[in-house]
């Protein structure tokens, strides 16, 4: 058991970190508070090192961790400065104007632990090997998440996403335990080797299957897929654009890392198309219905965070092609390989969704948030490096050749046709036609429109706007490192169930 | 290999009785009061404390919100002992001195030095000041 502790060090490095900005955050001295988001980087810079020297873990994926672990920290990073005045606006006005500040009236030490509790329960999601810690791991992504969107804004809408959000969160985690509960009883382990190795000599079994797809129901909620996507508009509006940011990247990467576990355990075959036939009529019937809810869906929106939203849901659509698609058998290349596709994309949205929220989120008229798309009508005439980076993540969103959502789709896509899925990936086809339809009416209206005065400003808390420039430059940067890049998603997804005569059934109990 | 699926349901037959009842207990205590006790209503009897002192004021008022605070503090305390007994009924089978005692008893000072994070959150918070 103490082994495991070599590959949990940079969820060690944040938890000390997040104890820290527990209480700096509240320190009744300014400077001290002001340092809180500058010790949360330190520490997500220093566990983003620990992650990439960590060694292989126990799981299916034993190379997932460095990849995921380096991924989260950097989102972590780049989600950061966006947080800055989310909480405490008031507050912190006061005690300019020389009020006593009050520990129980401020937000900033539970918004900024949050934030590194959230990062790293989905460190942990990376590192899960078994079904108890999975499911730890997912409520301590999830958890946080659903206080945040509550104390991120004062208004009544913020309070009524964050409770919609956890009573669904709620409902879907009852969800997936209960199927891994089933997992359980079919196997007689909770170690999720030991489950892929017992299906693989034995077969799923009815109530293995049970298990399998009553798991993948729960944690679709995670990833927001239909039909488990209707609190995805209302808690993305509700919250502030920093939070909804997150939350578009963050319970997403745990889904995903989740689902290829269970749909791991009950495996793909050695060639890649082995996927039992319920399983995989699932995840395409799926994976189908939240591409086309979701891109339809963003057509009727005028409020951009809504169109995001559902664009959300729609770019999940886009990455459970990948996962029916599965590792393509031994030493396939990265275009075979669908579930690097997925880790690959899972960057590349992760990059340019945040551009757009961040660009949302920089501009402010009396404290509110920029939301409708008559806001940012004319923005590259009026704030040109704002404008300039919205243009560049939706075009990256849409898919835009040569643009860095390009290359992840090309992925998504070339897998699915060689796992022999041509159907699916024409309705991928046919959305990415759909998308381009909303993102390209918000490049107009950035681009083309004549500037207006909308009364919108930057906001004075100008790490937002580096938080969108950094989005639209790591868009174009990391366009240029995609081939080193792809190459670690490649090897991050390496899919390695244990072979069933080595499977340790005997021992599994006794030392965990 | 049996699996648990597919285990004898025949040792949780006595629960089911138990639940059986628990649930005849209730139902016949409640019916039987109902049809053989006497009912003489007044006054008097039908006051919150029968023969005790009289209630002032409604139970519906507001309580200040310290008292949940106090609450959430004390579930900290109640938390911890649920995983501190356990823990202790157990801990003795384990051999002195082994490795693997070294590590159950690292898990159990984890798990208090993150109740002493709260403690120390809370107090930084201002949840221990009462004026």
């Amino acid at each position: 058991m103490i082994e495991k502790l070599a590959i949990v060090w940079p969820e060690i490095i944040l938890f000390a970190t997040t104890c820290v900005v527990m209480l700096t955050g509240q320190w009744p001295v300014c400077a001290v508070r002001r340092m809180t988001p500058w010790l949360a980087a330190v520490g997500l810079i220093a566990a983003i090192g620990a992650a990439m020297a960590s060694p292989p873990s126990d799981g299916l994926y034993p190379d997932l961790v460095p990849y995921a672990k380096s991924l989260v920290g950097i989102m972590g990073l780049m989600i950061l400065p966006l947080l800055a005045g989310t909480v405490d606006r008031e507050l912190e006005a006061g005690v300019a104007r020389g009020e006593r500040f009050e520990p129980l009236r401020s937000n900033g030490a539970e918004f900024y632990a949050f934030f590194l509790f959230s990062l790293t329960g989905l460190m942990l999601v990376a590192s899960s090997d078994t079904l108890i810690w999975l499911f730890l791991a997912l409520e301590l992504t999830s958890l946080p998440t659903y206080m945040m969107v509550t104390l991120s804004s004062r208004s009544t809408r913020a309070h009524e996403a964050g409770v919609k959000y956890f009573f669904l969160g709620a409902l879907g985690a009852a969800i997936f335990l209960y199927g891994f509960t089933l997992l359980y009883g079919a196997t007689g382990s909770v170690n999720i080797p030991t489950i892929a190795a017992h299906f693989a000599e034995h077969g799923l079994g009815p109530i293995g299957l049970a298990g399998v797809l009553i798991s993948l129901i729960g944690l679709f909620f995670k990833i927001a897929a239909v039909p488990m996507h209707f609190y995805t508009p209302d808690v993305y509006q509700g919250a502030a654009s920093p939070v909804s940011a997150m939350l578009a990247f963050v319970p997403k990467m745990a889904g995903f890392m989740a689902i290829f576990m269970i749909v791991g355990s009950a495996g793909w075959g050695p060639d890649g198309t082995g996927l039992p036939v319920p399983v995989e009529a699932l995840l395409w019937v799926v994976a189908a219905m939240t591409m086309t809810v979701g891109n339809v869906l963003a057509l009727l929106q005028s409020s951009v965070k809504r169109m995001m939203a559902y664009s959300s849901i729609a770019h999940s659509g886009y990455m459970l092609v990948g996962v029916i698609a599965g590792p393509g058998g031994d030493g396939a290349s990265f275009w075979r390989n669908g579930l690097a596709a997925v880790l690959f994309y899972l960057l590349c949205y992760g990059v340019m969704n945040l551009g757009v929220f961040a660009v949302l989120a920089s501009l402010e008229r009396k404290g509110q948030e920029a939301d409708d798309i008559d806001d940012i009508r004319g923005l590259v005439r009026t704030h040109p490096p704002l404008g300039w980076s919205m243009v560049i993540c939706c075009l990256a969103l849409l898919g835009f050749p040569p643009l860095l959502g390009f290359i992840g789709k090309v992925g998504l896509i070339t897998s699915g046709i060689t796992s022999g899925h041509l159907a699916l990936v024409i309705i991928l086809a046919i959305n990415s036609a759909i998308a381009a339809l909303y993102y390209l009416r918000l490049v107009a209206a950035v681009y083309l429109e004549p500037a207006s005065d909308t009364g919108f400003r930057p906001s004075r808390y100008g790490s937002r706007q580096v938080a969108a420039l950094v989005s639209a430059g790591g868009v174009l940067v990391l366009l240029l490192m995609s081939n080193r890049l792809i190459t670690a998603a490649d090897d991050a997804s390496r899919y390695a169930p244990v072979a069933p005569e080595t499977a340790p059934y005997a021992e599994a109990g006794a030392n965990n | 290999m049996t699996t648990l699926a597919y285990a004898d349901p025949s040792p949780y037959l006595p629960i089911f009785f138990m639940i059986l009842a628990a649930i005849g207990f209730a139902v016949l205590n409640i019916a039987g009061s109902f049809i053989l006790g006497p009912k003489r209503l007044g006054d008097r009897k039908g006051e919150t404390y029968e023969s005790g002192m009289t209630p002032i004021g409604t139970a519906r008022k507001r309580f200040n919100v310290r008292f949940y605070l106090i609450a959430m503090v004390f579930l900290v305390f109640d938390v911890e002992i649920i995983f501190l007994y356990p823990w202790a009924a157990t801990y003795t089978l384990l051999d002195p001195g082994s490795e693997q005692s070294l590590v159950w008893l690292g898990r159990i000072l984890f798990f208090l030095f993150t109740t002493v994070v709260a403690y120390l959150y809370g107090y930084r918070k201002g949840v221990f000041k009462f004026d």
